[in-house]
């Protein structure tokens, strides 16, 4: 319990990352909690790598991290701007409710 | 690795990035040059790298540290990406003049995704794969919500972005356990790990890991399970983009599929052979049956593109050579009749206005014979029927699943590949047996027209003179295996 | 111990601030969550070593990334009120799907392994802290053995900033731009005349 391993970051990791899946399937209409969810998950995605990178006692790890936050925040300016693009055109962010194309 | 760094193998990327930025600089600061001249020279870059990767795709040489690999593999998928962008980048630029849509950043996006591409089928890495992925994905993100004004082109580019990067999601978090389970992401390096003689494929993260991965790569290929969206990103987005959408990544993403799974992954293939087999049986089906009862075509040809999309990992599944160069065949063949199809489709016009339904080509035959021709010979050759190009894309696949005594897989294949003749010749009766409509706007541009011929040829002809694509295939897929 | 106290600390409130993240009811309030989430996800790079990453993600993801959602966010009007409808038909059957993910992955984890001899797989082993620390090891690696991918990543960033600016600029006809140059190169000889003015008779 009061031993920190690896597995308790492994966990931390995981309960973000099924929040952030959790959290795709519950707000299907507000597209702004679907992008905070995808941010969670890689954030969960970072969390793993940083752990397994610090428990192998390898660089790779924090390199790919930082690779991801990188892409993340280029990922989530793309988003917003169609977001920003979607709202003008409707007046509003939710996506299934009164969709023009069918699912 | 050795200290000096060998450029040679990134020739045709680095080429690639670098025009895309020259064309950026021409776009912004020269005199509002329209969609058109930046297109010829999009369509000029296209040539160029494609004949720099055709001349680079023989030895396997990796570089960048072992990160990035040419090989036959590489180089054969690689032509075949920069021939589909730029087929349908020559289509395109009528459209999006016709329709006020001419932005000089069109073909620069165009450019910058399939950069992407050609990054993901040399990735010999899992940073540079997602890096590469990453490249193609915004561009597409950008493209599909390109028409800004239009709601469904944004909604199109909405639903888009939000699957492309739950995707990414997934296949980061199953590349994050194959890393802390293997301690290394370079291919290399895993697939020396699972050949070694340590029995490692029981490791339950490891397995985890994979899972996630093939869930990943399903998304980005749009495979069921994981196709919700695409029918409405393919009816919804402009129809070259569509066009573009439905050929380039879809035969980079298959191909980055193959090299992931042979590759690092290939003494694992007990693993995922079963999932990829579920994945190709799901997409077959829903590729075949919910086709049926659509009356858009572009949504039609999205369940038709899933529907390739099952046949496709059919020969993944396979997991052999024959099986991979069947994926090779098949994707070239794809690439044609796809192609050809859109180039139809673009030509779709009623009295100034893009019309979109199947009974919009009711009676083509009569008002334009030349046109109802072609179409017939692209359904015939999407159906799969002897002598046309598609029959034999579909015969290597198969010929490699039974072969691989996938037996069960195959004849679901036949199966699915004969009911959804249906709805191909559905398309042909409406050409030819139904009242004429209204006849579509002429004349057609010049460059939709000869890229329907062009595709219209090859899809015909292709039965007599197969050798060169199969032995490049041949080559191409051995070049995967080690030796 | 303290240690134990502290990661508990850590790991407890990123997982309340990411739940508070998908369930509150104003997307101002999920946001502000998120970066709480994301600080104290830093805290944990921090207990593993990874300095630099964890103040990347304060400056990066806290300082652009979360304040880019805060701004979009204020500035759409989002009816607050119609987007919640149907969370609670979703979330029986969400909860047991992701109860049932979370599991798994649990099982999976709770007796993690890493392949045999790994060590001879790792690619870069971390330096010791006498010899470089975490920011310098990192930075040699990523302008070395890593510029192909850096060189990716600069790519990858000016998709993004060509496709934004396509989606969002919109040149209104009618707006008024500073044209500095022009403002620059005023004199006071083009717009200042000096007259003589009689006294007593006005101008």
């Amino acid at each position: 319990m009061f031993e920190i391993g690896l597995s308790h970051y492994l966990t931390v990791a995981a309960i973000l990352f099924t929040l952030g899946v959790f959290g795709i399937f519950l707000n299907r209409k507000n597209v702004i909690i679907i992008m905070m969810s995808i941010e969670l998950m890689l954030l969960a995605v970072n969390l793993n790598l940083v752990a397994f990178s610090s428990f192998l006692n390898d660089l790779v790890g924090q390199v790919f991290a930082m690779f991801i936050l990188t892409v993340a925040a280029a990922e989530a300016a793309i988003g917003l701007a169609i977001v920003v693009v979607f709202f003008r055109n409707r007046g509003t962010i939710a996506v299934e409710e009164i969709s023009q194309l069918k699912g | 690795m050795s200290d000096t760094l060998d450029l040679l193998p990134v020739l045709p990327e680095i080429f690639v990035a670098l025009a895309a930025m020259a064309m950026l600089m021409i776009g912004v600061f020269g005199k509002g040059e329209g969609v058109r001249p930046m297109t010829m020279l999009g369509l000029a870059v296209f040539t160029v790298a494609a004949v720099l990767a055709w001349m680079l795709g023989g030895e396997r040489t990796t570089t960048f540290g072992g990160m990035f690999v040419m090989d036959s593999f590489a180089g054969t998928v690689k032509v075949m990406i920069l021939l589909a962008s730029a087929l349908t980048a020559a289509m395109s630029v009528s459209f999006l003049e016709r329709e006020k849509l001419g932005r000089f950043e069109y073909p620069i996006l165009m450019v910058f995704a399939t950069l992407g591409m050609m990054m993901m089928v040399s990735a010999n890495d899992f940073i540079a794969l997602y890096l590469g992925l990453e490249t193609q994905s915004l561009a597409l993100y950008v493209l599909a919500a390109y028409n800004r004004e239009n709601a469904r082109a944004t909604e199109a580019g909405l639903k888009y972005f939000v699957l492309g990067s739950l995707a990414s999601g997934m296949l980061l978090y199953g590349v994050s356990l194959v890393y802390g389970f293997a301690g290394t992401t370079s291919f290399d390096g895993l697939a020396r790990l699972f050949g070694g003689e340590h029995p490692v494929a029981s490791h339950a993260g490891l397995i985890a890991g994979l899972v996630f991965v093939v869930a990943g790569l399903a998304f980005k290929v749009s495979a069921v399970p994981f196709h919700m969206w695409t029918p409405d990103v393919y009816e919804g987005a402009p129809t070259p983009v569509t066009a573009f959408f439905a050929v380039a990544p879809k035969i980079a993403a298959l191909a980055l599929f193959t090299r992931v799974m042979i590759g690092p992954f290939g003494e694992l293939a007990d693993q995922w052979r079963q999932v990829v087999t579920f994945i190709a049986i799901a997409s077959m089906f829903v590729g075949s049956f919910a086709a049926i009862g659509q009356n858009n075509i572009k949504r039609l040809m999205a369940y038709s593109s899933i529907g390739h999309v099952g046949f496709v990992l059919v020969g993944l599944a396979a997991g052999t050579a024959a099986g991979v160069q069947g994926v090779l065949v098949y994707l070239a063949i794809y690439l044609f009749m796809n192609v050809g199809t859109f180039a139809v489709i673009l030509s779709m016009r009623q009295k100034g206005r893009m019309v979109e339904g199947i009974d919009d080509l009711a009676g083509l035959s009569k008002t334009n014979p030349a046109m109802a021709l072609v179409m017939a010979a692209l359904m015939f050759s999407m159906a799969g029927i002897p002598p046309l190009a598609g029959f034999w894309g579909k015969f290597y696949v198969f010929m490699a699943a039974v072969d691989a005594g996938l037996f069960t897989l195959a004849i679901i294949g036949v199966l699915t590949s004969v009911v959804s003749t249906f709805y191909y010749l559905r398309i042909i009766k409406v050409m030819y047996f139904d009242e004429p409509s209204e006849s579509f706007d002429k004349p057609l541009s010049r460059s939709v027209g000869i890229v329907m011929a062009v595709s219209t040829a090859v899809v015909l002809l292709f039965s007599f003179l197969p050798g060169p694509l199969l032995s490049t295939a041949k080559a191409a897929a051995v070049a995967l295996f080690p030796q | 111990m303290f240690a134990a106290l502290i990661f508990y600390m850590f790991a407890g409130l990123t997982v309340a601030s990411g739940v508070a993240v998908i369930s509150a009811r104003n997307p101002v309030h999920s946001v502000l969550f998120l970066i709480l989430c994301f600080f104290n996800a830093a805290g944990l790079f921090l207990l593993l070593g990874a300095e630099f990453l964890a103040m990347v993600l304060v400056v990066v993801y806290v300082g652009a990334v979360a304040v880019l959602f805060l701004f979009v966010v204020m500035m759409l009007d989002i009816n607050v009120v119609k987007l919640r409808e149907g969370f609670l038909q979703y979330l029986p059957t969400g909860a047991l799907i992701g109860l049932v993910l979370l599991l798994e992955l649990t099982v999976v984890f709770a007796g993690w392994a890493f392949a045999p001899d790994v060590e001879a797989l790792v690619a870069a082993p971390a330096p010791t802290a006498d010899v470089a620390s975490n920011t310098e090891a990192l930075g040699r690696l990523l302008y070395t053995t890593y510029a192909y991918l850096f060189q990716a990543s600069g790519v990858i960033l000016l998709v993004a900033m060509v496709g934004t600016i396509l989606l969002t600029l919109r040149v209104r006809a009618g707006g008024r731009k500073q044209k500095i140059a022009d403002q620059v190169a005023r004199r006071a000889a083009d717009t200042l005349e000096i007259r003589k003015v009689p006294t007593g008779g006005g101008i």
